[in-house]
C-alpha cells in the first residue's frame, strides 16, 4: 500500500468512525436541576420505549412511592451463594427523600415519552475533597407502572471533571451495578407485561396512601 | 498421662477460640462491610461549602429524650444540653483517622489534614515479533543504537527474524495525598520493572516526586521529579493509553529532547476551573533522577586541553597543547549553569478531553481541546567534541538518554542545543475519539563547521545534521460503550531532514477490553508494523567514519528495518 492510498484509508476509517458516533446508551437532553445534594436530568433511549409521560405524581406521593422500596447488590458468582442471603437495605433515608422527591415529581411532569428520568444523591464522601458519596439511578412510567433503576447505591465517585483522564492516576466513574430492589408492599411489585421487568403498580399503591 | 491429656485439652480449647477468632476476623473482612475506623456516631456533610461534622445521636436514647421532652420530664433546654454533651463526646471519642479501600488504599488523619493513598499498576505482557532480514544485517544503529562500555562504543541492535517473550513492562508504585491541607499535595512513583529490550533486570527506581499548591487557582505550582507539561502524548499516563505502548515518534520529540521527566519547577492555572490553561516549567534539562553536574567530558592537566583520549592528541585541539596523557586527566563539568525552559497553552474549546487517549467516559457532549508547547534545551552533550568512537570518555548518561528513545542520530554532534515545537488536538464525543500531534525539532549545534572525522579535519561528514519532525493521528471507537474500544494509529518521523531514507512509519492496530469499565483491569491486543529507514548520515556509523574507528561502517547494507508485533496486555491498577 503506497502513502496515498494509506492516508485514504485511514482518512475513510475516520469517516466511518464519526458516522457510527451515534448514541448507543440514553443521553441528557435536559438538566432539570442540579444541585450539591442532588441532580435530575431527563435522558433520551435510544431504542423506542413509549412510555406514558408526562404523569402527574406528587412530591409525597413520590416520596412514599421511593420510601417503599429495597434492594441489595447482586454479586457475582461465587459470592452470589453467599451474598444472596444479606438482607435487603432502604433504598432512601428520610433526608434523601426529601431533596430527591420533589425533583422527581416536577421532571417526571416534564419528561417526555421517549424519555426517561435519571437521578443522582450526592454525599460528601469518605475523603470529600475527592469523592462524593453517590445513589443513583432512572425512573419511568409505563401506565401504571412505575419503573425504577439503581445504578449506584452509595459508591464513592470522583469529584472533578478532569479526575477520569487524571494524568496521575486516571480514575473514570465507578461503573453502574446491578442491583436487587424490592418494593413493600408485596402485592404491589407485578412484572410488567411489555417489558418483564418487575415494578410499581404506583396508582393502586397511592390509593392506598393518604391524598397530599 | 491424664495431665497431658487435660493440659492439651485446655490448650486445645484455647487455640480453637484463638483460630475461631482468627476465622472470623478474616471472614468479616472479606465478606463485611468496608474498614473503617471513623466513628459511625457522625458524619461529615457538605454545608454552603464547606464540610462540617454532623453528629446523629443514638436513636434509641434520642427517642426517649424527645418523649421525655413532651412528656415535661425534662425541658427542652436540658434537652439540647444532653445532645450536645452527647454530640462533643462521640467526637472526641472518634479516631482522627479513617483507613479505607477505594481505587487504592487510604488513610486519612487528624481531620483529612493529612491524606494518603497508596495505588499499585503492573502491565504484564507477551509480545510475539516478527523482524525482516535487515534486522540481522544492518540492524538498527542509527536511531536506537546500544553503547557499549565506559567510551560508549555504538553498536547496532541486531537480532533473528522472531522473538516470543513474556514481559512485566509497568510496575509502579504510587503513594499520593496532601499534607497540612487538601491544597498541599504530594505524589511519588516507584517502578520496579524492565524495558523490553533491557540489558539487566530492572531494580527499584524512583520516577516521579513532586509536591503541588493549588492554594490560588491561578497560580499553581509544582515542584519536583515529574513529566513536563509540554505535549499530550506525553503528559498522559501509561495506563490510559489506547495502545499498549507510545509510538516511538511520540517518544522522539520530548521537552528535553532526552527524556519525558526532569527535575524543576513548573507554574500553571487550575485545569479544573480555566478553559484556557497556561504551564511555564523551569527544569535542569538533565533527565530523571540527574542533573548537568553529573555530566562531564575529559580535560588534560592543561586547562582546556581536550583529554581522555588514548593514541595521541586528539582533536579539535587548540594549540599549545601538550601531547595527551592516559592516565592523567581531568573530569570538567562545562555548561552547568545551563537551565532548560519549557511553556505549554492549552484551550479547552468544548469540554474537558484531558489527557487519556479514547473516551472510556462515553462523553455525552463533544469535548475538543487543542494546544501546543514550547521547549529550549540548551548545551547537551551528544559526544565530548574532542574524540570519536572508542576514545571519548566522557559522562554518557545523555547518550544513553537520546539512544533510548529513539535520538540517536542526534550522537556524535558535539554540544547542541534543542528547540522542540509541538501542537496538538483531541476530539471526543459519545465513544469516538480523535486526537493527533505534530512535532518539530530544531538541533543547533554549537561547531560550526562540519563534523572532523580525522586529526586535520581532511575528512569531515558528509554534510550537517538538519532537523526533526513527525506527527501522528489515532483514532478510537467503543464498540461496547465504556467496555471495548477498537483503536488505530498511524505515525511518521524524519529523524533527520538531511538524510534520504531514513523515514519511521509505524501503524498500529489495537483492541481493548476494559474489564470493569475503567482503567483498573483491562486487556489490550496491539497490532504494531514499524517500518525504519536505514539510510542517511550518522557519526560513527556511517562512511566516512572518523580515525581509529575501523574501515567498515554499520550501514554498509543499507535497507529498511521492518517489524510485525503482537502484544497481549493485561493491566491491573489497584
Amino acid at each position: 500500500m503506497n502513502g496515498r492510498s494509506q492516508s485514504a484509508a485511514m482518512l475513510v476509517a475516520v469517516l466511518v468512525l464519526i458516522g457510527l458516533g451515534c448514541a448507543r446508551i440514553p443521553y441528557t437532553t435536559t438538566v432539570v436541576h442540579e444541585d450539591q445534594r442532588v441532580a435530575v436530568r431527563l435522558q433520551r433511549e435510544i431504542t423506542p420505549a413509549g412510555y406514558t409521560h408526562p404523569v402527574q405524581i406528587s412530591p409525597q406521593q413520590m416520596a412514599a412511592l421511593l420510601r417503599g422500596f429495597s434492594l441489595r447488590e447482586q454479586q457475582r458468582l461465587p459470592l452470589r451463594w453467599f451474598a444472596e442471603e444479606t438482607p435487603p437495605k432502604k433504598l432512601f433515608r428520610e433526608d434523601e427523600l426529601q431533596v430527591l422527591a420533589p425533583q422527581l415529581a416536577d421532571a417526571l411532569q416534564k419528561v417526555g415519552s421517549e424519555e426517561r428520568v435519571y437521578f443522582e444523591v450526592f454525599a460528601p464522601g469518605m475523603n470529600p475533597r475527592y469523592r462524593r458519596d453517590v445513589t443513583g439511578g432512572w425512573v419511568a412510567v409505563h401506565d401504571q407502572l412505575l419503573h425504577l433503576t439503581i445504578d449506584y447505591f452509595h459508591v464513592q465517585q470522583p469529584v472533578t471533571q478532569s479526575d477520569p483522564y487524571d494524568y496521575n492516576y486516571p480514575t473514570p466513574w465507578t461503573p453502574e451495578k446491578t442491583y436487587l430492589l424490592y418494593f413493600e408492599p408485596g402485592r404491589f411489585f407485578l412484572a410488567d407485561p411489555k417489558t418483564g421487568r418487575r415494578s410499581v403498580d404506583f396508582r393502586e399503591f397511592l390509593k392506598t396512601t393518604s391524598s397530599p | 498421662m491424664g495431665r497431658t491429656s487435660s493440659l492439651s485439652g485446655v490448650s486445645l480449647t484455647r487455640w480453637s477460640k484463638v483460630l475461631g477468632l482468627g476465622l472470623w476476623l478474616v471472614c468479616a473482612t472479606w465478606w463485611g462491610p468496608p474498614l473503617s475506623l471513623a466513628a459511625d456516631a457522625g458524619k461529615l456533610v457538605e454545608k454552603d461549602g464547606k464540610y462540617v461534622f454532623v453528629e446523629s445521636m443514638d436513636p434509641a436514647t434520642k427517642l426517649l429524650l424527645e418523649r421525655a421532652v413532651k412528656q415535661g420530664t425534662i425541658t427542652r433546654e436540658e434537652y439540647e444540653a444532653v445532645a450536645r454533651e452527647s454530640q462533643e463526646r462521640a467526637y472526641l471519642l472518634q479516631p482522627s483517622f479513617k483507613v479505607w479501600y477505594d481505587r487504592g488504599f487510604n488513610f486519612s488523619m487528624n481531620d483529612n489534614a493529612f491524606f494518603l493513598k497508596m495505588r499499585f499498576r503492573t502491565q504484564i505482557r507477551f509480545t510475539q515479533r516478527t523482524r525482516n532480514e535487515a534486522y540481522r544485517n544492518p540492524g538498527e544503529a542509527k536511531n536506537f543504537p546500544e553503547l557499549l562500555g565506559v567510551f560508549g562504543d555504538y553498536r547496532a541492535n541486531r537480532s533473528e527474524d522472531s522473538a516470543a517473550q513474556f514481559n512485566i513492562r509497568r510496575m509502579r508504585m504510587y503513594f499520593m495525598g496532601h499534607l497540612f491541607s487538601p491544597d498541599f499535595k504530594y505524589y511519588i512513583q516507584m517502578r520496579a520493572e524492565t524495558a523490553e529490550n533491557a540489558q539487566a533486570p530492572g531494580g527499584l527506581a524512583l520516577m516521579d516526586v513532586n509536591f503541588s499548591s493549588t492554594h490560588l487557582s491561578w497560580l499553581n505550582a509544582q515542584v519536583g521529579q515529574y513529566k513536563m507539561f509540554f505535549n499530550r502524548s506525553q503528559i498522559n499516563s501509561t495506563a490510559s493509553m489506547q495502545f499498549a505502548e507510545r509510538a516511538l515518534v511520540q517518544d522522539a520529540f520530548t521537552a528535553s529532547g532526552l527524556d519525558r521527566r526532569d527535575i524543576g519547577i513548573t507554574v500553571m492555572n487550575d485545569e479544573e476551573l480555566f478553559p484556557v490553561n497556561y504551564y511555564f516549567g523551569v527544569f535542569n534539562g538533565a533527565g530523571p533522577s540527574f542533573n548537568r553536574l553529573g555530566s562531564f567530558q575529559s580535560e588534560e592537566p592543561t586547562q582546556g586541553c581536550p583529554g581522555g583520549a588514548t593514541g595521541g592528541n586528539p582533536f579539535p585541539s587548540p594549540a599549545g597543547c601538550p601531547v595527551n596523557q592516559r592516565n592523567l586527566n581531568a573530569n570538567v563539568r562545562l555548561d552547568v549553569n545551563k537551565l532548560m525552559y519549557v511553556g505549554r497553552l492549552m484551550w479547552n474549546i468544548m469540554g474537558r478531553p484531558g489527557y487519556g487517549e479514547g473516551d472510556l467516559a462515553y462523553s455525552e457532549s463533544p469535548q475538543l481541546a487543542m494546544g501546543g508547547g514550547y521547549a529550549y534545551n540548551p548545551s547537551i552533550n551528544t559526544s565530548s567534541n574532542n574524540s570519536f568512537v572508542g576514545i571519548d570518555l566522557a559522562n554518557l548518561n545523555f547518550r544513553r538518554q537520546l539512544a533510548a528513545f529513539g535520538n540517536g542520530r542526534q550522537l556524535g554532534l558535539g554540544i547542541v542545543d534543542y528547540s522542540t515545537w509541538a501542537v496538538d488536538s483531541v476530539f471526543k464525543y459519545r465513544g469516538f475519539s480523535l486526537q493527533g500531534e505534530f512535532y518539530f525539532k530544531n538541533v543547533t549545534r554549537h561547531e560550526k563547521g562540519l563534523p572532523c572525522m580525522n586529526t586535520a579535519c581532511t575528512v569531515t561528514a558528509p554534510g550537517q545534521f538538519g532537523n526533526a519532525f513527525g506527527w501522528y493521528v489515532q483514532s478510537g471507537y467503543y464498540l461496547i460503550p465504556r467496555k471495548v474500544e477498537l483503536a488505530g494509529r498511524f505515525a511518521y518521523w524524519d529523524p533527520d531532514t538531511h538524510s534520504g531514507d531514513d523515514l519511521v512509519k509505524q501503524s498500529d492496530v489495537s483492541l481493548n477490553w476494559y474489564l470493569n469499565g475503567t482503567y483498573d483491569q483491562s486487556i489490550a491486543v496491539t497490532y504494531s508494523n514499524i517500518q525504519m529507514g536505514t539510510g542517511g548520515y550518522a557519526v560513527g556509523r556511517s562512511a566516512p567514519l572518523p580515525s581509529a574507528s575501523g574501515t567498515v561502517p554499520l550501514d554498509v547494507r543499507g535497507g529498511t528495518l521492518i517489524e510485525n508485533l503482537i502484544r497481549v496486555q493485561y493491566q491491573l491498577f489497584f
